[in-house]
């Protein structure tokens, strides 16, 4: 069966064990250093590792106000092992209407010395998702993305 | 749309490289001969050719030889694919996930030993 087109998954070999990739990311300090691309800085707000356990980042480009982000909360949380949150709820378990309404199913699997590392993305549907981009949400690698629709659009 | 992820996937490989990306930015503002297209890049010739192998392999851009001079151009057709929202969401957890295996990499594997 053919993936939707509303799914994707990206994986890849960390090299380092389960242990360190999971600091990475259930550590604030560590996640804030690339959950968003530089120069954008990134603040952890809510980090509440346990099912129902909020998860609220915020960002920053230059000097301004922190902007949302990512709002949402845990679904399953296995250390080491496997990481699910969602935006279609935050902190104990509140239904919320996010910008843009995904899972991400994160896991970590010990391969060799290292990790296989890989997210499982489920969104609502293309309409939603492309309802953020008009709200003017971007995250630098983007940029290119938003140069070939406006391409493309002049190619009319 | 049948093969709309295969579709996906090539264009998503094209362009999940910095300096394919640069060069894709670059010729949306016009065809630029190879030489041109290079200068920015801090490496050899022949691995930046090897980068315009790929996208024109994807069929992102193409060139043409006049002379000694080639002269790259984007492909308009190939990038209206790319136009896609699912394109940008995968992009950006492939960054991110990137980030995330470079901060590891770099600033934790030495306290692996430490911590036993």
């Amino acid at each position: 069966m053919q993936a939707e087109p509303s799914e994707l998954t990206i994986a890849r070999y960390i090299d380092a064990p389960p242990a360190l990739v999971w600091k990475a990311w259930s550590t604030p300090e560590h996640l804030a250093r690339w959950w968003i691309p530089h120069p954008i800085e990134c603040q952890v707000i809510k980090l509440d590792l346990r099912p129902g356990g909020g998860f609220e980042t915020r960002m920053r480009e230059g000097a301004g106000d922190f902007q949302p982000h990512v709002e949402g909360c845990f679904l399953e949380v296995i250390p080491e092992a496997r990481l699910i949150f969602t935006t279609v709820l935050t902190e104990g378990w509140q239904p919320a209407e996010p910008w843009l309404a995904l899972t991400a199913i994160i896991t970590f699997e010990k391969e060799g010395r290292g990790t296989r590392y890989a997210s499982r993305v489920l969104h609502k549907n293309a309409a939603d998702s492309r309802r953020h981009e008009e709200m003017g949400f971007h995250e630098g690698w983007g940029t290119v993305i938003e140069q070939l629709a406006a391409f493309v659009r002049r190619q009319g | 749309m049948e093969n709309y992820v295969t579709l996906l996937d090539s264009v998503f490989r094209a362009l999940a490289d910095p300096t394919r990306r640069a060069v894709v930015s670059r010729l949306m503002r016009g065809p630029a001969p190879v030489k041109v297209l290079a200068e920015p890049f801090a490496m050899g010739l022949p691995s930046f050719l090897k980068h315009l192998k790929v996208l024109e392999d994807d069929g992102l851009i193409a060139s043409k030889k006049v002379g000694r001079v080639r002269t790259c151009w984007v492909k308009a057709e190939r990038l209206a694919a790319a136009e896609s929202w699912l394109l940008e969401q995968r992009a950006l957890w492939q960054a991110r996930t990137d980030r995330l295996a470079a901060h590891v990499e770099t600033h934790m594997t030495g306290s692996t030993d430490d911590a036993g």
